[in-house]
């Protein structure tokens, strides 16, 4: 500990090197976690609109109704006639009113939205199922938000990797970093090691102290990253304002998890004590 | 008991600093290697710790052969050894209790234990009024005694001294012997270099004469 503090320039620069690798991981890391949690979002309201032929007859129509209600694979169906969805638009993007009232048509086709049961839109009876009302006659397009939940999930594992592959390289080069830092306080001291193990110190008892310093930067240097990604959390919405506009909620970062954050400063701790290890064994012979 | 078997050490080509030392001192013994400087005693003590390692030759310590122990494990045998080193090798930025008492601290003895004895080894020298003085305010005289305290605070089986009383006035050197001397009564092996004939004459029991680092007689009085 006196090391520590005796050597604090050196010791602060390798802590900020480890904070700043494992601020990567973490902020990677949290990205894909507000991925996979907007991911989770969209698949618990699996929701399919079946967008209907513009002409449709009010008999077709009370078909295709009856056959979806009727069927084992759907909560909920309600139908939305075009007069209705151009409201529900101009509600959401009221800017848009003018755009929209200089079209003199309405865009919207009627549509029957349809609510399925949880997490089974990759099921086998679904896919059928769509299939079957695909084919029906005055279904025009069918849209459904499977594609948007398997986006998510690849770009959050996508972002998962990233920080692994990015954080793994910084947290490498914080190992040898910490490695040469602690290096340094034991080559300053190499006569007092040699001193000790002259009057029978096992290597253990030489090493501990050491170890300690490394272990107590890498805890240090995991701790500031999480509280310096707290930081970047809180802040990086009120530096971008509200431009985003929609996007703001998919950029919108969430904190790690507990066991995440625990795992970080615990790698912070291992990273500190392999490279302070590393850096003894030289001293430790003869 | 040691044993040391047709040691060679060579520093740098061409001089041998050591050839062929074969000797053997048992347990109990008190001896003196004697000899001008830099004839090598020295060095045959630092390969007797195993400070460094013989170009040629085996040495066995209580039948363990020493060259063959592993790094990790030498402390085994550095516990049994009180070392006083001709340079001291004192920890400067430590008190004078701190240097003593980390013989004791390795072994992981209590606190309580330690400041007793460590009390009491520097009473032994002569030293204990200075227990909380750092080595660098001290005479070299007195550094010696630290040391001294340091390599018998363990009542060692094997006590190894360097020129242990190189900067003594010849009394205290006569009682810094004497201590010795207890300690070899009650079952330890001594080895002192010096080349102090008074004290040799006085103390010696085992008498080897080195000359550019060959033996060149032992003698038992
Ligand atoms: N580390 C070393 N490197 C090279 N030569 C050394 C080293 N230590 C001692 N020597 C040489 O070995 C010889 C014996 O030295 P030493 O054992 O210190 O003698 P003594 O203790 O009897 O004065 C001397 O010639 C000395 O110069
Ligand atoms: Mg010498």
């Amino acid at each position: 500990m006196n090391n520590l503090w005796q050597y604090r320039v050196r010791n602060v620069f390798s802590v900020t090197i480890i904070c700043l690798s494992f601020l990567i991981v973490g902020i990677f890391l949290s990205l894909s976690n507000n991925l996979q949690y907007t991911a989770q979002q969209i698949s618990k309201n699996m929701v399919i609109v079946f967008f209907l032929k513009k002409d449709l007859s009010e008999k077709d129509r009370n078909t295709i109704g009856e056959k979806l209600k009727k069927s084992s694979e759907v909560i909920k169906t309600q139908f939305i006639s075009s007069e209705q969805a151009l409201g529900k638009f101009l509600e959401k993007f009221p800017e848009l009113q003018g755009i929209v009232n200089n079209l003199k048509i309405n865009p919207f086709p009627p549509s029957f939205e349809t609510t399925l049961k949880e997490k089974i839109l990759s099921s086998d009876e679904t896919q059928s199922f769509i299939q079957s009302m695909q084919n029906m006659k005055g279904i025009d397009d069918v849209q459904f938000n499977k594609d948007w939940v398997e986006r998510m999930q690849s770009l959050s594992r996508l972002a998962k990797a990233v920080g692994f592959f990015l954080g793994g390289i910084l947290i490498l080069a914080s190992f040898f970093i910490i490695s040469n830092v602690i290096k340094l306080s034991v080559f300053a001291r190499k006569d007092e090691i040699g001193i000790l193990r002259l009057v029978g110190a096992t290597n253990t008892f030489i090493r501990i102290p050491f170890l300690l310093d490394g272990i107590i930067m890498g805890i240090l240097g995991g701790m500031l990253s999480l509280f310096v990604l707290f930081l970047v959390i809180k802040l990086f919405p009120l530096y971008l304002g509200s431009s985003l506009g929609a996007l703001n909620e998919l950029i919108n970062f969430r904190y790690l998890s507990l066991s995440q954050s625990i795992s970080l400063i615990g790698a912070g701790a291992v990273i500190g004590f392999l490279g302070s290890f590393s850096s003894l064994a030289q001293f430790l012979k003869v | 008991m040691i044993e040391l078997y047709h040691i060679w050490k060579q520093y740098q080509k061409p001089q041998w600093a050591l050839s062929d030392i074969t000797f053997r001192a048992e347990r109990g013994d008190f001896c003196f290697i004697t000899g001008p400087s830099g004839s090598g005693k020295t060095t045959l003590l630092k390969i007797i710790f195993r400070e460094i390692f013989p170009t040629q030759g085996q040495i066995v310590i209580n039948r363990r052969n020493i060259l063959r122990v592993p790094d990790h494990k030498i402390y085994s045998l550095r516990r049994t050894m009180g070392i006083v080193f001709q340079d001291f090798r004192l920890l400067f930025h430590k008190r004078v209790f701190d240097n003593i008492a980390i013989v004791l601290q390795v072994l992981g003895i209590a606190r309580k234990d330690i400041r007793r004895r460590v009390f009491n080894a520097l009473r032994m020298v002569n030293l204990h009024h200075k227990m909380w003085e750092y080595p660098a305010h001290l005479s070299y005289g007195e550094q010696q005694r630290v040391a001294i305290a340091r390599a018998v605070v363990n009542s060692p089986k094997i006590i190894l001294a360097d020129e242990p009383t190189g900067n003594l006035d010849p009394e205290l050197a006569f009682e810094i012997m004497s201590l010795f001397k207890e300690i070899n009564k009650k079952g330890a092996t001594v080895i002192i270099c010096t080349h102090d004939r008074e004290l040799i004459r006085h103390f010696g029991h085992k008498i080897f004469f080195l000359y550019k680092g060959k033996l060149l007689r032992k003698e038992t009085l």
